[in-house]
């Protein structure tokens, strides 16, 4: 028989002291969910069952505490840290979860310049680990947009991915080892080591989990040389997305690894680069870092590629540092967006993907064109590609609506789902992933068998391995 | 019964957000439209106002210009079904990077979109600037209710809606924070003043300079409402078809950046050590709260 609300705040309160439970309704309330219900958040409106307490845990031996009392009981148990999920990860979709936070686990626990990695415990804000790293002439190489916010467990457990992926690579290729704690409370530690064969590569089954079958409690992270001093900057316009996409994957397959390289097309340009492109083009960038000589000859190789489609048009450098300068999301930027959700009704969302060079643009035109034809309210669609690879690349679709002639919680049935419906068919129709870095969340779990095909077989497998009991983030990954 | 016919000016002003530490030093100023023309030459050559080189940041609409633009869309909504019928329009001195604005605006109601065009950067220069308005105004006859922000940015003094009020022989309320159609030629204004809030009522013609309003976010076009109007007409002025000699006037001006300094706002704080939110609470309440409230 399930506890009651009451009884699961006594058992938490056993575990982690009276102090590091909390019940306070309004944070309940909001602890319900994350920005993807950030509209119904903004109008106070709360459609997703309510959690008996968020817990607030100090350390491994809690966590495990906390884990083992949930498995016995069968209580649903949301692990969060830094709170800047955008698909629904964070919502609690069973009545009386616990949300399990370790922001309080923000300890770094050692910073080894020698062997260039960093570990740190799972409440960490990437800033804060950045900033420290910067102090020894070293860098994480890790930036998404949302590094003031996010914390290493949570960027790790959505298997995120940074604006230098091009050359640093996604969190994947940066974790080394970790720690995390399996619903019945068993520890584990996967040892930081440079490269291994033993068996199948299993910090895998940690990275990207979104809590659904383990709780991140520390990671170690590769570091890098921080030399900004080399970075070299380089913009051009450029006629179609079409020839840009191929501009990226010349310079991909050319073997040049620029820590940027960007495609944006000109509705979601416009917004960042009205001041210096003319309407209707589109823009990339590209920013060459590392050791003086590599950066020059990356910038040098990028030019000759670019050279070749005289339609490119370089634009001046300066532009592009000062824009990338004022890139990242801060509270005040947060602050912002909600005082002008509220007051316009005007909402941004995003959904991003991937697919190779071969389809990349097909995905592009099919689902914007669909969003713009099927869906009502919209005043701007567009997108950007900003992370490339060797056989392929991203593609950020960002678009704007306004919500009207519905309720807050309507805003997601009406608008947000039936345009990720719209990217998810067709990327999976033309042999892309439908979620390229933020997690798949709840949002997107009705594409995910699509998705996975066959493969799916292993996922069930690991959840059925790890959480059998079902308590980790119901609904997140596979559908509830 | 007539329509009220209203005319917002706004402008067009640099991120100055997005432009980084480093960058805020004198530069060659705000000219957006880099031709060698007159007016940028002249402003050069004047040894007037070089301002911060604001070039590579994105532009955006003033914040206190974009409340004006929204209170008026909200006027004319107030009074669509049984008012006063309302007639839009928008006025900005500027270059190329204005146009856009003027299409949003466009396709959100406004039947009027004019530009004034300008080469040269207008910073520092409100007599200019409200020259250039007042006379547009004068010349057209077709404005009723003249509406402006207070204060366009860190380079500006906030004395345009004063200064054009004063061209054109009108009342001027500023520091405006909402408005209300009552007739044809009457509005109901309420400003801020230093010891609270005025509500006024004020017969037209008059210029209201909009303040720190509720309303402070322009709405947003649907991508439909934009193609519908595609077509529209902006209204290109030049200076000179207004009898303005931009050269001259701002040879004129008597501002001058000779500096810039940042101003430190950085306040000193003590981080609270305790192993639970009461010790820390209890620290908190026994360091400074407790003898605070003694004071009272
Ligand atoms: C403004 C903005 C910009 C963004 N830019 C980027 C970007 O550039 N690149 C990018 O990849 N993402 C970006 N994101 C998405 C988001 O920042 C990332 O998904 C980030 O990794 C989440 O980290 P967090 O600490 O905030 O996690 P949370 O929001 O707390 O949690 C995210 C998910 O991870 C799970 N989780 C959290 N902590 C743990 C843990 N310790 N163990 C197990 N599971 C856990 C949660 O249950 C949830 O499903 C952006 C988001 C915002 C709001």
């Amino acid at each position: 028989m399930s506890l009651s609300r009451e009884t699961i705040v006594e058992g938490l309160k056993h575990i982690l002291g009276a102090d590091s439970v909390v019940t306070d309704e309004r944070i309940l309330r909001e602890s319900s969910i994350d920005r993807f219900r950030m509209f119904e958040d903004i109008h106070g409106v709360y459609t997703q069952p309510i959690p008996a307490a968020v817990a607030m845990a100090r350390s491994t031996e809690q966590v495990a505490g906390v884990l083992r009392f949930a498995n016995e009981h069968g209580i649903n148990v949301v692990a969060r840290t830094g709170r800047t999920a955008t698909e629904g990860g964070l919502e609690t979709a069973v009545p009386d979860s616990v949300v399990l936070d370790g922001s309080g686990m923000n300890q770094i626990v050692v910073i080894d310049a020698y062997n260039m990695q960093a570990t740190c415990q799972c409440g960490v804000p990437l800033q804060v680990l950045e900033d420290r790293v910067r102090e020894q002439g070293l860098t994480t190489g890790h930036s998404p947009q949302s590094k003031p916010l996010a914390h290493m467990g949570g960027l790790t457990a959505t298997r995120s991915i940074g604006q230098l992926s091009t050359l640093y690579g996604g969190i994947e290729d940066m974790i080394v080892g970790l720690e995390a704690v399996f619903p019945d409370g068993t520890v584990t530690r996967i040892k930081n080591v440079p490269r291994r064969a033993v068996g199948p590569d299993i910090r895998h089954v940690i990275i990207g989990n979104e809590g659904t079958l383990c709780y991140i409690t520390e990671v170690t992270v590769k570091l890098f040389p921080y030399l900004p001093e080399n970075n070299i900057f380089l913009g051009y316009t450029v006629d179609t997305m079409k020839t840009g996409f191929e501009v990226l994957r010349e310079v991909m397959v050319n073997g040049y690894r620029p820590s940027v390289a960007r495609l944006y097309d000109p509705a979601d340009g416009a917004y960042h680069f009205a001041h210096f492109v003319p309407e209707g083009l589109s823009v990339l960038i590209f920013v060459a870092e590392g050791p003086a000589g590599i950066a020059k000859a990356t910038a040098e190789g990028i030019e000759a590629i670019v050279a070749r489609h005289p339609e490119c048009r370089k634009v001046e450098s300066r532009y592009i540092s000062t824009w990338f300068a004022d890139l990242n999301w801060g509270p005040d930027k947060i602050a912002r967006e909600r005082e002008g959700i509220l007051q316009t009704g005007n909402i941004n969302r995003t959904t991003e993907v991937s697919g190779d060079w071969g389809c990349i643009n097909d995905i592009y035109e099919n689902a914007l064109r669909r969003i713009i034809e099927e869906i009502p309210d919209i005043t701007m669609a567009g997108g950007h590609s900003s992370h490339s690879y060797i056989n392929g690349t991203n593609m950020y679709f960002n678009y704007f609506y306004n919500v009207v002639d519905c309720g807050p919680e309507e805003e997601v049935t009406k608008y947000h789902t039936p345009i990720n419906r719209i990217i998810c068919e067709e990327t999976l129709r033309h042999g892309g992933a439908i979620v390229h870095h933020h997690g798949l969340g709840k949002a997107r779990t009705p594409w995910v068998k699509d998705e996975y095909g066959s493969s799916y077989y292993i996922l069930e497998g690991l959840k059925r391995a790890f959480d059998p009991k079902g308590i980790m983030n119901k609904g997140t990954i596979i559908p509830a | 019964m007539n329509a009220m016919r209203i005319l917002v000016r706004f402008k067009v002003t640099p991120d100055y957000e997005a432009l980084r530490e480093a960058d805020w030093a004198a530069g060659e100023g705000d000219c957006s439209d880099r031709s060698g023309a007159a007016e940028a030459d002249a402003r050069a050559g004047s040894g007037v106002a070089s301002g911060v080189e604001t070039r590579y940041v994105p532009r955006i609409l003033d914040c206190f210009d974009e409340s004006a633009l929204e209170m008026a869309l909200r006027m004319r909504d107030a009074t669509a079904s049984d008012g006063v019928p309302v007639d839009l329009g928008a006025i900005s001195v500027g270059g190329r990077e204005v146009e856009p604005h003027l299409k949003t605006l466009q396709a959100l109601g406004y039947e009027r979109a004019t530009r004034v065009h300008v080469d040269a950067g207008l910073d520092f220069a409100p007599t200019v600037t409200a020259s250039i308005i007042a006379r547009y105004v004068q010349e057209t006859n077709k404005t009723d209710l003249l509406m402006l922000g207070c204060r366009n940015g860190p380079d500006d003094a906030g004395t345009l809606p004063f200064l054009v009020a004063e061209e054109l022989g009108w009342p001027c309320v500023t520091q405006v924070t909402e408005v209300m159609v009552l007739s044809d030629d009457r509005v109901r204004v309420a400003h801020m003043v230093d010891d609270g809030l005025l509500r006024v009522t004020v017969r037209l013609p008059c210029v209201l300079g909009v303040g720190n309003a509720v309303v402070a976010r322009l709405r947003v076009p649907t991508l439909t409402a934009r193609l519908a109007r595609r077509e529209a007409h902006i209204e290109h002025v030049q200076t000179s078809d207004l009898g303005i000699d931009v050269v001259s006037g701002l040879a004129g001006e008597s501002y001058v950046l000779t500096g810039l300094e940042v101003v430190r706002r950085d306040r000193s704080g003590t981080i609270i050590g305790g192993q639970t939110p009461r010790e820390k609470a209890q620290t908190l309440f026994d360091s400074h709260l407790k003898s605070l409230m003694g004071k009272l």
